[in-house]
């Protein structure tokens, strides 16, 4: 039964990220921490571990449908590795949860201005009329958000699919896509070293990636179809969502700092 | 890709341009990556025929590079995939060492399978970029791959 279970929940994350290109650990953390018990250190790099899923299957349908912009994807790669690698050095040195609160803060309002405001710009009718703009923004936020998934834990999804399609003027389909195919690298250099130090349990595992494939897969066949507003709104909720849990993880670093 | 008829052109640049027309009609969502710009217009000029065969053909490339790429991520996730699935079916058969070690097997194999996709698509993507001339690209791919090893080498979750 929890078998069933752990594969109902891939398969919500997985069309869920795939869709949105946030890869789907927004859902599978505090699921498998509050639903099935599973301690943060496991369910970290198990989630981890679907993102990667999430991103291979799902990018394999964008990539050939031609949504995916494998230039741009390598460009802001590059800038968001460098990022994870700073991030790393200087973990050391700042508070997470001051960091964590200011991202709350900020991942709050790109959600309330998703939610609220009409685009400033308009989408391109085709996908394919559109060229990136903004290039110093876009790798610049994607250092940013490489040293913030470093110093986090949290996927650079959230951060990169609002830059691509309000910084850099991408399709928002395009921009999902495209954060689709990047975060499977990075997620698969963090679960690589979460299993160097022992912390990945394959038996969790298993029943999520089943679950993360299958649900990626509908994912990446439903996106197309799903008109740009309701993505907008859905990523929008989602922004919410890593806002809240931000702010909570912030809140819990810096209440006893003030309290006493 | 709009039909002029009255502009005269070779049979062979017409029948690069129905070539052409036939994958845009395949794949009608071309990002910009795959798009080759330039239109009918064109085809006033003298070498309108050969102009459109090279982009024809660059976009043929780009459209082959993109399959194979897509192929290395389908081909990671359905097998591993399959073995996770194999692994979970073997979890209901009568326990004995034998079904653990398998069981162990399959699920370290279908991991690791699953973690090299990603890293795999980077290259071939680094290696057709620079078969298509473009070093920017295949620099950027290499420089991704030194900077994760470096990473996971360190410790440092990218």
């Amino acid at each position: 039964m929890t078998v069933l279970l752990l594969i109902a929940v891939g398969a919500l994350a997985g069309t869920l990220g795939a869709m949105l290109g946030i890869g789907g650990g927004i859902v599978l953390v505090p699921a498998l921490v509050l639903g099935f018990d599973i301690p943060l250190e496991q369910a970290i790099p198990a989630s981890l571990m679907c993102v990667v899923a999430s991103s291979c299957s799902a990018a394999a349908g964008y990539v050939h449908k031609h949504l995916s912009d494998i230039r741009l994807g390598l460009s802001l790669e590059l800038a968001t590795v460098m990022g994870a690698i700073a991030g790393g050095m200087v973990a050391a040195m700042v508070a997470p949860a001051m960091v964590a609160v200011v991202f709350g803060l900020f991942t709050l309002y790109v959600a309330l201005q998703m939610l609220l405001l009409r685009s400033p710009h308009q989408e391109p009718a085709a996908l394919d009329d559109y060229a990136p703009t903004n290039y110093p923004l876009g790798i610049s936020g994607s250092f940013v958000a490489g040293g913030l998934s470093s110093l986090l834990g949290v996927g650079g999804g959230p951060l990169k699919v609002p830059l691509m399609a309000y910084g850099m003027h991408v399709p928002f389909k395009v921009a999902s896509a495209t954060s689709n195919l990047m975060i499977g690298v990075t997620g698969a250099a963090s679960v690589a070293a979460y299993a160097l130090r022992g912390h990945l349990k394959l038996a969790l595992v298993s029943p999520l990636v089943v679950g993360v494939l299958g649900g990626a897969y509908v994912g990446s066949r439903l996106m197309p179809r799903v008109p740009t507003a309701v993505l907008k709104r859905l990523f929008a909720v989602v922004l919410l969502v890593v806002a809240g849990q931000m702010l909570w993880k912030g809140g819990e670093g810096l209440w006893p700092s003030i309290l006493k | 890709m709009a039909e002029h008829p009255e502009v005269s052109e070779p049979e062979d640049a017409r029948a690069a341009r129905a070539s052409v027309s036939a994958v845009a009609a395949e794949h009608p969502a071309v990002s910009h990556n795959v798009a080759v710009t330039g239109g009918a217009a064109s085809l006033t000029q003298p070498d309108a025929g050969a102009a459109e065969q090279v982009r024809h053909h660059h976009r043929e490339r780009a459209v082959v590079g993109d399959r194979w790429i897509a192929r290395v991520l389908r081909v990671g996730a359905v097998v591993s995939g399959g073995m996770f699935v194999l692994s979970l079916g073997l979890e209901a058969m009568p326990q004995s060492e034998r079904v653990h070690v398998a069981i162990d097997l399959l699920r370290k194999g279908a991991a690791s399978l699953l973690l090299v996709t990603p890293v795999a698509r980077l290259a071939v993507a680094g290696t057709l970029l620079g078969l298509r001339g473009e070093w920017r690209y295949m620099a950027m791919a290499a420089g991704v791959l030194g900077l994760l090893a470096v990473a996971v080498g360190a410790g440092i979750q990218a």
